[in-house]
C-alpha cells in the first residue's frame, strides 16, 4: 500500500546572519495509513521545523533545499512543496492538520468556541451553519465534553484540558486523514495528560487517521506510537517499532535519551543526563554529529557521517558504526534501558 | 540521619506549622495553602509534588520567607521567623534561598554572570575587593559544574543554554551559604536530556555542603528520582494529604488522590505504561478553590469515600502504622490501617 505521507531526502535550511543553520537533514520516512510514530529528540533537533513543513507553513527564513514531501489521498498523490494555492489550502486541515505546541493560546480569545469552529469551517468551504452546528455538537460530544456548555464558552472560561480537548475536537472538524500533534500534553497536569492520552487512542481507534506526534516526553511515546523515529542534529539517527525503541535501541543518542528520563514504576536503574549539549547546526562537525557526547566513539566515527544501516531486529536502522557494540551492552531482553545498563 | 529523625522537632532547620495562606481573587477569598505542617531537616531532600493550583508554589514561598502566611508560623531553627527583626531576619534571608523555574526570567539580562554572583557577595560582605570576588564566583561556578570558570565570568544570560543558565541561578542561592535551598520547577523548563545532571548537582550540595533542599514540581518521576533517600510530600487543593518516604509512597500509596495520580502518570516503557492499572475517579472535574467541598476535599472523586464520614471531616495528616514511617490524611486509610493503594486493588 501507498504510505499517506512519504518523505524523501528532506533538508531545510534556516537563513541567519552566521549563515545557514542546517535544521533539517536528508530525512526519510514513511506514516502508512492508521499509523502513529512518535518523532524524538531534544530541543534543537530539527523535529518542530521537520512537522511545520509537512503542512508547508515554515517561516519566511526556512528554506527546503532538497528532497520532497509526498501526501497520498484514495485518488492522488501530490507534492506538498508544489501544490497550487487553493489546493494547500484544502490539503490543510481537510487531509492533514496540526495541532501546535503552544496550542492552548491559539483560540481567538474574543469569541467563544461556537465562533471558532464556525470560522475554521467558513474558511474552508463549508457554509451551512446548521451543519456546522451538528458537527461540532457530534466533535465535542467525542472528545467527552458537554456541547452545549462548550460552544457558549470563551476560551479563558476553560481549562487546559478542556481546551486542549476542543483543539483535537476543531482538528478533526475536516476528517483529515493525518494528524500531526507538536508536544500534546506539555503543559497539562498529570490526570489531565491521561485523560488526553486516553482520548487519542480512542479518537484513532474509532476515527482511523495516521497520527504523527512530536515530543521530548518519552513516556507518551510509550504510551501511543507503534513507530519511533529519534532525531538528533536535524537527522534521524534511528528509526524502530516502539518496543525496538524502547527496549533493544541501537545508537548510543537514544540509549542517552531513554537513560536521562526517571519513571515512577519499576526499579530506577541508572539513570544518567546525556553530557554537553548539541552541535552548532551552522558549523556541524564532519564525521556522527553526536561524537562529543557519546560514550563509545571511536576515531573511525569523526571520520564520515554514518548512515542509516539496518541493524539485528527487522524494519530497524540506526546511524551508528558501533550498533553492535550498543547492541552487546543494551541487549534484546524487553527491560528498560536504564536497568540493563550498569552504571558506567 | 535516617528519615524519621529528621523530622523530630527541635532537629528541623526549618519549619512550617499549620501554615495558611489565603489570596483575595476578584469573586471571593481563595485558600491556597490550608494548615500545612512540615519540617526539613538538616541536609534533607524532600520533594513537594502536586498538581497545578494545590498550593506547592505557595508553600515553597512561605518557606523561603517571600511570602507571609495568613496563619500560623514559619519557623527557623525553632524560633518564629516573622517575629525576628533586624540582623535575626537578615540571618534567616541568607540562611534559605529560593530558586525559580524560569532560568531565562530569573537572570539579569545586562548582567554577566559574575557581575551577577559578585553582587550579593559585596552586598552580604562575603568578599573584600574585586579580586577576591573574582576567586570566589570561580569557585561557585566550579561548584555548579560550570568549567573551566574563566569561560563563564564575562558572559551573559543569552550566551548559555537554559541548563547553564539554571546552574548559575544556583550559584548565586550559593553566594550567601546557604542551610535550605527551596527550588521551585528548578528542571521542568530545561531539556530533559540534562535534567539528571542538574538534580544531581542540588543533590551533591546536600551531601557535600549538608544543605537541605525542598524541590517542588509537578513530575513525580523527578521526584522519586530527587528524593529517594528522603521524603515525598503530595498537596491536593491546598492540604498536603500524604507525607512520607518516597519509595514508600510511589510503591504503594497511601493517599487514594497519591494512588490515582501515580496510576494515571504516563511511564517511559511501554510495557509498563500499556498495562498498568488505573485507579477510576468518580469525576474528572476539580472543585474551585473559590468552592471547596467539605469535609475532605477529594472526597467528591474519591472512591473510597464514605458519605457521613469523607465529606463532613477535614482529615487530618496522622502516621499510618507501616514498616516505613509516613503520615496521610485520609480517614478511610487510617481507619483500616492500610494504605489507600491496598484498598483499592
Amino acid at each position: 500500500m501507498t504510505p499517506i505521507l512519504s518523505v524523501r531526502d528532506l533538508s531545510i535550511d534556516y537563513r541567519t546572519r552566521r549563515g545557514p543553520v542546517h535544521a533539517v537533514r536528508d530525512v526519510s520516512f514513511d506514516i502508512e495509513k492508521g499509523e502513529t510514530v512518535a518523532i524524538i529528540g531534544e530541543s534543537g533537533s530539527g523535529k518542530t521545523t521537520l512537522a511545520v513543513s509537512f503542512i508547508r507553513l515554515s517561516p519566511r527564513s526556512a528554506r527546503i533545499t532538497k528532497g520532497q514531501i509526498l501526501y497520498t489521498n484514495d485518488r492522488e498523490t501530490v507534492d506538498i512543496q508544489t501544490l497550487p494555492d487553493d489546493e494547500l489550502r484544502q490539503y490543510r486541515w481537510s487531509e492533514c492538520a496540526m495541532v501546535f505546541q503552544a496550542a492552548l493560546n491559539s483560540f481567538n480569545p474574543v469569541i467563544n468556541i461556537w465562533e471558532q469552529f464556525a470560522d475554521t469551517a467558513r474558511a474552508h468551504g463549508m457554509k451551512d451553519s446548521a451543519k456546522i452546528h451538528a458537527r461540532a455538537q457530534e466533535l465535542l460530544d467525542l472528545v467527552h465534553l458537554d456541547p452545549d456548555r462548550i460552544l457558549k464558552a470563551y476560551p479563558h472560561e476553560l481549562s487546559g484540558g478542556m481546551k486542549q480537548r476542543v483543539l483535537i475536537a476543531l482538528s478533526l472538524l475536516l476528517e483529515p486523514q493525518l494528524i500531526i500533534l507538536d508536544e500534546p500534553t506539555t503543559a497539562l497536569d498529570i490526570l489531565t495528560q491521561r485523560s488526553i492520552i486516553d482520548l487519542l487512542g480512542q479518537l484513532r481507534k474509532k476515527l482511523g487517521f495516521s497520527l504523527i506526534f512530536i515530543s521530548h516526553d518519552l513516556s507518551i511515546a510509550a504510551e501511543l506510537a507503534d513507530r519511533m523515529i529519534t532525531m538528533y542534529a536535524g537527522t534521524i539517527v534511528e528509526r524502530a517499532s516502539v518496543t525496538d525503541l524502547f527496549y533493544r535501541p541501537r545508537h548510543p543518542y537514544s540509549v542517552g535519551l531513554l537513560r536521562a528520563v526517571p519513571r515512577v514504576s519499576g526499579a530506577m536503574g541508572s539513570v544518567a543526563s546525556i553530557p554537553g549539549s548539541p552541535p552548532d547546526l551552522i558549523r556541524l562537525p564532519s564525521g556522527c554529529t553526536y561524537v562529543p557526547r557519546c560514550p563509545l566513539a571511536i576515531a573511525a566515527c569523526a571520520e564520515r557521517e554514518p548512515d542509516l544501516v539496518p541493524v539485528d531486529t527487522p524494519n530497524h536502522e540506526a546511524r551508528c558504526i558501533r550498533w553492535k557494540t550498543v547492541a552487546e551492552q543494551v541487549g534484546t531482553a524487553e527491560v528498560a534501558v536504564a536497568e540493563k545498563i550498569a552504571t558506567a | 540521619m535516617s528519615v524519621a529523625d529528621s523530622t523530630v522537632a527541635g532537629r528541623a532547620v526549618i519549619e512550617l506549622d499549620h501554615v495558611s495562606r489565603a489570596f483575595k481573587v476578584p469573586g471571593g477569598t481563595i485558600t491556597a495553602v490550608d494548615g500545612v505542617s512540615l519540617a526539613i531537616g538538616a541536609g534533607e531532600a524532600l520533594c513537594i509534588v502536586g498538581e497545578s493550583g494545590c498550593g506547592k508554589t505557595t508553600t515553597g514561598r512561605m518557606l523561603a520567607g517571600i511570602l507571609h502566611p495568613t496563619s500560623g508560623r514559619l519557623l527557623y531553627e525553632g524560633e518564629d521567623v516573622w517575629r525576628k527583626k533586624g540582623n535575626e531576619l537578615s540571618t534567616f534571608r541568607r540562611a534559605v534561598q529560593l530558586v525559580h523555574q524560569d532560568p531565562y526570567a530569573s537572570l539579569n539580562p545586562t548582567r554577566t554572570i559574575f557581575q551577577t554572583l559578585s553582587a550579593p557577595l559585596y552586598r552580604h560582605k562575603k568578599a573584600k575587593g574585586n579580586r577576591d570576588a573574582t576567586n570566589r564566583v570561580r569557585h561557585l561556578l566550579d561548584v555548579v559544574g560550570l568549567t573551566p570558570p574563566d569561560d563563564f565570568l564575562g558572559k551573559y544570560p543569552h550566551q548559555l543554554s537554559g541548563g547553564q543558565r539554571q546552574r548559575v541561578a544556583i550559584a548565586r542561592a550559593l553566594t550567601v551559604d546557604p542551610r535550605v535551598i527551596v527550588a521551585d520547577e528548578a528542571v521542568s523548563m530545561v531539556d530533559v536530556s540534562i535534567r539528571i545532571s542538574l538534580l544531581n548537582l542540588l543533590l551533591g550540595l546536600r551531601s557535600e555542603m549538608g544543605v537541605s533542599i525542598v524541590l517542588i514540581t509537578h513530575d513525580l518521576a523527578v521526584a522519586r528520582y530527587f528524593a529517594r533517600e528522603g521524603r515525598i510530600g503530595v498537596m491536593y487543593l491546598g492540604r498536603m494529604v500524604e507525607l512520607g518516604h518516597s519509595e514508600a509512597l510511589v510503591s504503594d500509596p497511601a493517599h487514594p488522590y497519591s494512588a490515582a495520580l501515580i496510576a494515571a502518570i504516563p511511564e517511559a516503557d511501554p510495557r509498563i505504561t500499556r498495562s498498568k492499572e488505573r485507579v477510576a475517579l468518580k469525576t474528572a472535574e476539580v472543585p474551585s478553590l473559590l468552592a471547596l467541598p467539605p469535609g475532605c476535599t477529594f472526597h467528591p472523586r474519591c472512591p473510597l469515600a464514605e458519605p457521613g464520614l469523607c465529606d463532613v471531616q477535614i482529615p487530618e495528616l496522622l502516621p499510618l502504622p507501616a514498616d516505613t514511617p509516613r503520615e496521610v490524611a485520609c480517614h478511610v486509610a487510617i481507619r483500616e490501617r492500610r494504605p489507600a493503594a491496598e484498598l483499592l486493588a
